[in-house]
């Protein structure tokens, strides 16, 4: 009798599953919130990894990023279209000398918490960034800040030691974030985020979403949406199958492979434009004959950099500059700079200095478009008469091999947050990096020199032309073979309107509604 | 009884204490740092140092590992290097879905590879008993990846039924069961395919057996010929292919779990392995281990249930 009550017990099951699935109504997994007029007012944000904690000092991540930049805000921020640096929680600044920098608050904001913004909350925020107890990993960032003053309530004196010319980039980057000072020392601000931002912290599932909701006691106008909720959805197809069916209204980022799916989802817009994100080809220059110009020269000139952007699907641009047009510092002069696609003379090269044959290896990250990369590349440089291996590691190995200088020949790249050409070259290209963020290994006295005035010069006219000094010199020098300029990308709903992604990929939910 | 459970016990702790050792040193072992991880590629050198000393990082390893053990005995399995979580904490966070996911798709797992086999195995070399088997060969073979991926595109894009993915509502909802539909399928299709053949072939061999041609020739009914006196004799490698692939289950189902964007263990640990959360994958791999054990214990105490000639003395 048992087994005939299980059979019963299986078929009511099974009837159950069907008429669940049958009663389904269609639009009942549209989400989002309606308010007045009927609009939704909820938007949803689907991103392929969970942030590594909702506290601006703490992290260091793209994805932690989008989250605490609609909760904290920064002194400074940048135009999302110029990139033209404007205050925010600052009012004005006025430099006395190259190494004060006087910075207005504006008055009467206060954090999600209740509490003023005021200069303590700056003093606070930023010496927590520059304790070396609290291990920030962006403390270089205000590494040459050497004291902050409190003047008044809104008035905080920075002084440097020598001229810090990328001040202004470094106070806009989300890192530099002001959090509150009572929350960051009663609790923990990476799990209960307070900042003075658009958007309130409401819930965190960890792995699973965060939430945030409109903060009605704003400075400024309150934002248009009620609520929005960062979603994690780690299998890129699955996202965009989410957007199709409204399960979430916004992705970023879009793998070039993807593209043609997602521009043919008719509810679905695709914002394409130019990011500051370089990506290379790197020699390590401590091993030969990496370290001979003319093997490097030969290898430019056999890389065809257009025959690798062609298969991006309308991502990236080539130009032979490192400092990218979307980058301070870049002036147009050096995008010719390079060494073109030349098969011939890279072959004549190879034979003429005796590197035939010569057995490289490229080691490959297996992530982004590296792999791509890799084997574009490996079959240019066969043509050109050298023997290609390449070399595949998961990340965190490829990261640790890489910094460790036990590779020939590698593809990485840099995203640039704050857009700003001594952010690109003092931590890739300079000699004090070497053994940290510098993987190439590069040291070239002239060229630190140039990057460092770069970097100590207030008079941003002046530090345009380091730039872009440093630039060519880099680019003849060749440690580096850029292989593309960045696209940003992203594909939201086409009811969601008034987002912007900046050329650092970075994006505000500030203004954006839906309707 | 108790004393096979109490003897089990025993190895359990054995066994996750040999684990604990293997995880721990293989984690250190490997190449990754974690603190270039949390650090990224920007960090220099004097971050990576601070970092590394905040995570305990810069001390011997036999000294870590002795550390670690120690927290474990008081209950503490350590923070997470990512999200500075208590690693009990994040694992409940995830258990609850994974256990979700394992049991719906266990339960669309035998459901349909009972049938299924008990169907083909009594109408033999039938076109039932060949689509099933072609069924059970093919649910074998295709990759959760893939079927994941169709699904979502027939069910849940193109005729709007499904949810594509995520466990968000409560299971007792229209909508949390909704969810689950999917994935259940795409996790249970493999061990359907696996139970249906190890009933076919169990119940072959059972229905060809003496006891069942003498119950033939007394006159019992043809129904409950199958479902009363074969089917219990069957069940027993039946419920050894069930109970191992409920264990692996509940360990974690990274792909499906990847694909439908449910927030489970399998996935907690992928992304800690990734990110060289050495904590983390220590906890994960630990639970998995135990539920390996305890589940392998009670499939055992099954038996003597189905079969009251099995006994454990």
């Amino acid at each position: 009798m048992k087994n005939k009550n299980l059979f019963q017990f299986i078929t009511f099951l099974l009837i159950t599953v069907f008429v669940v699935v049958g009663c389904s109504d269609k639009s009942s997994s549209k989400s989002g919130g309606t308010s007045n007029g009927g609009a939704p007012s909820e938007l949803t944000y689907a991103s392929t990894s969970d942030a590594a904690g909702l506290s601006p000092i703490d992290t260091n991540d793209s994805v932690s990023s989008n989250v605490t930049g609609q909760i904290y805000e920064t002194l400074f921020t940048q135009d999302p279209k110029t990139l033209e640096t404007e205050p925010l929680l600052a009012e004005s600044y006025e430099t006395p000398d190259d190494n004060t920098w006087v910075i207005k608050l504006r008055e009467g904001i206060t954090f999600h918490d209740g509490t003023p913004f005021n200069a303590e909350a700056v003093k606070y925020t930023f010496e927590q960034i520059k304790d070396p107890e609290r291990a920030a990993p962006r403390a270089s960032l205000l590494a040459p800040i050497e004291s902050i003053e409190v003047k008044d309530e809104y008035t905080v004196v920075l002084k440097t030691k020598e001229p810090y010319g990328p001040m202004l980039a470094a106070l806009s980057h989300t890192n530099a974030a002001i959090v509150s000072p009572a929350a960051d020392k009663e609790g923990d601000i990476g799990k209960n985020p307070v900042g003075t931002g658009p958007f309130v912290f409401e819930k965190w599932v960890e792995g699973d979403h965060v939430t945030l909701k409109r903060n009605e006691d704003y400075w400024r106008e309150p934002a248009e949406l009620e609520k929005v909720t960062f979603k994690v959805v780690p299998e890129t197809s699955t996202a965009i199958s989410m957007l199709e069916t409204g399960e979430v209204q916004f992705i970023d980022a879009l793998p070039s492979d993807q593209l043609p799916r997602i521009e043919s989802i008719k509810s679905v817009k695709v914002q394409k434009s130019e990011g500051t994100r370089v990506s290379y080809l790197g020699f390590n220059m401590e091993k030969a004959p990496f370290n001979e110009l003319e093997f490097r020269q030969a290898v430019a000139y056999g890389v065809d950099q257009e025959a690798y952007v062609a298969q991006l699907n309308g991502l990236g641009t080539y130009n032979e500059s490192i400092i990218g047009p979307k980058v301070f510092g870049y002036n147009e002069e050096a995008k010719n700079e390079g060494y073109p696609f030349d098969k011939e003379k890279a072959k004549e090269m190879i034979k003429e200095n005796g590197y035939s044959g010569e057995k490289i290896t490229l080691l490959t990250a297996n992530r982004d478009n590296y792999m791509k990369m890799a084997e574009i590349v490996q079959s240019q440089l066969t043509e050109i008469g050298l023997t290609v291996e390449i070399e595949t590691m998961e990340w965190a190995t490829f990261l640790d091999t890489a910094r460790k200088g036990n590779y020939e020949m590698t593809f990485l790249g840099w995203s640039n947050s704050t857009a700003d050409g001594s952010e690109l070259l003092y931590p890739n290209l300079h000699s004090d990096n070497i053994g940290s963020s510098n993987y190439s290994r590069y040291k070239n006295e002239a060229f630190d020199k140039l990057v460092q005035e770069s970097r100590s010069t207030v008079d941003q006219e002046v530090r345009k032309e380091k730039l872009h000094e440093a630039n060519i010199m880099a680019i003849k020098d060749a440690p580096w073979i850029v292989m593309e300029h960045g696209t940003v990308t992203a594909a939201y709903d086409k009811s969601v309107s008034g987002l912007v992604v900046d050329p650092t990929g970075k994006w505000s939910l500030y203004n954006v509604s839906r309707k | 009884m108790i004393g096979l459970i109490v003897r089990r016990f025993l190895q359990l702790v054995l066994l996750l204490l040999g684990i604990s050792f293997l995880v721990f040193m293989s984690m250190h072992i490997a190449p990754g740092d974690p603190a270039t991880i949390i650090g990224g590629p920007t960090a220099s050198a004097s971050d990576l140092e601070a970092i590394r000393n905040d995570l305990g990082l810069d001390r011997p390893v036999i000294v870590q590992y002795a550390d670690y053990l120690g927290g474990i005995l008081q209950g503490d399995f350590g923070y997470s290097f990512q999200t500075g979580q208590p690693v009990t904490d994040a694992i409940l966070t995830r258990f609850p879905n994974t256990i979700k996911l394992a049991t719906a798709s266990m339960i669309v797992a035998i459901i349909i590879g009972i049938v299924t086999g008990i169907v083909s195995a009594i109408k033999q070399n039938s076109w039932i008993d060949l689509s099933s088997t072609t069924f059970a060969l093919a649910g074998v073979s295709i990759p959760n990846f893939w079927l994941g991926t169709m699904l979502i595109l027939v069910f849940a894009v193109n005729l709007q039924w499904l949810p594509v993915g995520g466990l968000s509502a409560p299971i007792y909802t229209i909508e949390g069961m909704k969810e689950l539909i999917l994935p259940a399928i795409t996790l249970g299709t493999a061990s359907a395919a696996l139970i249906a053949r190890m009933s076919r072939s169990a119940m072959l061999e059972v229905i060809r057996s003496d006891y069942i041609r003498t119950a033939k020739a007394k006159g019992v009914k043809p129904r409950s010929l199958i479902w009363i006196h074969a089917l219990r004799n069957a069940m027993i490698p039946v419920v050894t292919v069930i109970g191992i692939n409920f264990g692996g289950l509940l360990g974690g189902t990274i792909i499906t779990e990847q694909v439908f964007a449910i927030n489970g263990i399998g996935r907690l640990m992928i992304d800690a392995i990734a990110s060289r959360d050495f904590p983390i994958v220590q906890g994960t791999v630990l639970l998995v281990a135990a539920i390996f054990v305890l589940v392998n214990l009670i499939v055992d105490l099954i038996y003597a249930f189905i079969d009251p000639r099995i006994t454990y003395n």
